[in-house]
């Protein structure tokens, strides 16, 4: 068995499970966010009227807001932390930060546990060790809340083995864009994907984060890198609690292997209306940008910030460019701050905005009328999320994305590296 | 449970959840509220098609991208009766489950289903036969423990039962 595979069971009292069977089993972390923890809380108390069981395992955080930008918003932010402070669960409340980052850094996520969550992104804490997906308000609220269970299906797994090393100026996360167009939207539709390679293996789980993130996009229900040393270690910083990592058998079965040469990339860029219109820079170069933006699910990480910083140093952003910079958690706006990183960036022009998932979704922040673009490391560009359906959003490296703000354009990292 | 009805559409692969219900238009999150957004991104006649028939036909990975659970929800309240597509999303697969939406997966549907055809689908042998072309086609057969579920109104009906 799988890494995923094994802990299905282990939760679900079995010795064995094979794709395909369905199980209910103990969940060890429940994540909602502000925009629909209060939905699951109506469905909550309105139907099934029981106990919360075990609220030590659930925690909501507030990252699509840092602060309310209206009476309405304001309402529903009051209405989730009544749920919360009713039932006992854990609240991390504006500018703690995005809800996955927040939600590692504080312990939450343990290797070789079963974390679900409303966020569709909630596959990304396969990076340590986890089996995690996303649910709706309606399972959460039935059997997660009540009884700390759900049911699942066992997911088929392939095998996304990647090797090479990448070249200079290209970036971890140009890597994951160009898998998201190689798998494809609905390349992997309900498959578990297990990241491995010596590409991956070398790492930090930062990066690593990046991989398993890509999985709800490419059609995945969870993605998963096996825990290692790096792993190990950042969990037992994190953890309040004993954990049992899991590790895949070294031959276990897959549903099919595929394999990736990285060696040869260029930066890459996705250009709405989907992740899978990814394409070297060079494609979109010259593309006019009104907002850059470091932030979003799997964006606005020291990483991404440090080489932002690397390029924006000494030097101004292009007239009329808006730079977003959007610490993922408390802990990295203190990092930066600790490298002056904060300043460099503040000099270059850019404005700090308080930890959160920035303008995902736009729904306190990053708004764009019909008439703008924003290059940005956020995890999607689908047309509306943004304000305006016609607006555009590219994505790309934090390098990428500190070249264009520079030049005012869609622009290839590589000559501000030299 | 055999289901008996006409197709009103066939949509194409990847039809997004945010698509389906899209944020822009759901005022409210009543079932009013949600059937008045469903499909408008996708399909503006939706409502009126829906007059022609129950069956909602489409492609590969319906329901994709984000979790709202509202874009299963859109449908249902909708009047949409059984929604065959080749596949779906798992995060739409599950919340459609768990509303209690009837779903059915079927590879190759798009090729033997059009507007207009009257189906029989069975949901416990997985069989569509196509009354109006006479072709039969085989889907996948949901797990029993799901199909309980989906057929007795979703999670919160069937715990309630239980």
């Amino acid at each position: 068995m799988n890494l995923v595979e094994k802990i299905l069971a282990k939760k679900s009292g079995r010795d064995f499970v094979r794709p395909g069977d369905v199980v209910v089993a103990d969940v060890d972390a429940l994540l909602l966010h502000d925009l629909s923890g209060y939905i699951t809380a109506r469905v909550f108390e309105r139907e099934v009227k029981k106990d919360v069981r075990f609220p030590d395992r659930v925690v909501m955080v507030f990252d699509h807001h840092f602060s309310p930008p209206n009476e309405e918003r304001a309402r529903i932010l009051e209405e989730n932390r009544a749920f919360a402070r009713k039932y006992g669960i854990h609240l991390l409340d504006c500018g703690s930060g995005n809800i996955h980052n927040a939600a590692v850094r504080n312990g939450f996520v343990r290797p070789g546990s079963i974390v679900v969550g409303s966020d569709s992104h909630t596959p990304v804490h396969g990076t340590m060790g986890c089996f995690a997906c996303g649910l709706g308000n309606n399972s959460h609220a039935a059997t997660v809340l009540p009884y700390g269970k759900a049911w699942f299906k066992v997911p088929e797994t392939i095998k996304v083995n990647l090797t090479g090393k990448n070249k200079f100026g290209v970036f971890p996360r140009d890597v994951a864009l160009w898998l998201t167009g190689q798998i494809g939207e609905g390349g992997a539709v309900y498959k578990a994907l297990h990241f491995t390679g010596q590409f991956i293996k070398d790492l930090d789980i930062w990066n690593r984060w990046l991989f398993p993130l890509i999985t709800i996009d490419v059609g995945g229900k969870c993605g998963f890198i096996d825990p290692d040393e790096k792993t190990l270690a950042l969990a037992r910083i994190i953890s309040k609690k004993e954990f049992e990592p899991v590790y895949s058998d070294p031959d276990c079965e897959y549903e099919t292997i595929w394999d990736y040469e990285i060696s040869d990339l260029e930066p890459q860029v996705a250009a709405s209306p989907t992740l899978g219109n990814v394409k070297p820079v060079s494609e979109f170069a010259g593309r006019s940008i009104q907002w850059a933006e470091l932030g979003g699910h799997g964006g606005g990480r020291i990483e991404d910030f440090r080489e932002a910083a690397r390029i924006l140093k000494g030097r101004k952003l292009a007239p009329g460019v808006k730079f977003n910079a959007v610490p993922s958690s408390r802990e990295v706006f203190s990092q930066a701050l600790q490298e002056g990183i904060v300043e460099t960036m503040f000099d270059a022009g850019c404005t700090w905005f308080p930890p959160c998932t920035g303008s995902n979704q736009a729904i306190n922040m990053g708004a764009m009328a019909e008439t703008e673009s924003m290059i940005s490391t956020h995890a999607r560009n689908f047309p509306g999320r943004n304000g305006s359906p016609k607006a555009i959003m590219y994505l790309g490296s934090a390098s990428t994305v500190a070249a264009s703000a520079i030049k005012g354009h869609v622009s290839d990292p590589r000559e501000f590296l030299e | 449970m055999i289901i008996i009805d006409k197709v009103f559409e066939v949509y194409p692969d990847n039809v997004s959840s945010e698509l389906i219900a899209h944020t822009r238009h759901v005022t409210s999150v009543s079932p009013e509220g949600l059937a008045k957004a469903a499909m408008l991104d996708v399909d503006p006649d939706f409502h009126n098609k829906l007059e022609n028939g129950k069956i909602m036909v489409a492609g590969n990975n319906f329901g994709c991208n984000s979790s709202r659970e509202w874009a299963a929800s859109a449908l249902l309240h909708s009047g949409v009766k059984l929604l065959i597509a080749q596949s779906f999303a798992r995060i739409f697969f599950r919340n459609a489950t768990n509303i209690g939406l009837l779903i059915f997966e079927c590879p190759n549907i798009t090729k033997m289903a059009h507007p207009g055809d009257e189906l029989i689908v069975d949901l416990s042998t997985g069989i569509i036969t196509n009354k109006s072309t006479g072709k039969t086609i085989q889907g996948t057969v949901m797990p029993q423990f799901l199909l309980n579920i989906m057929t007795s109104g979703g999670l919160l009906e069937t715990l309630k039962n239980s």
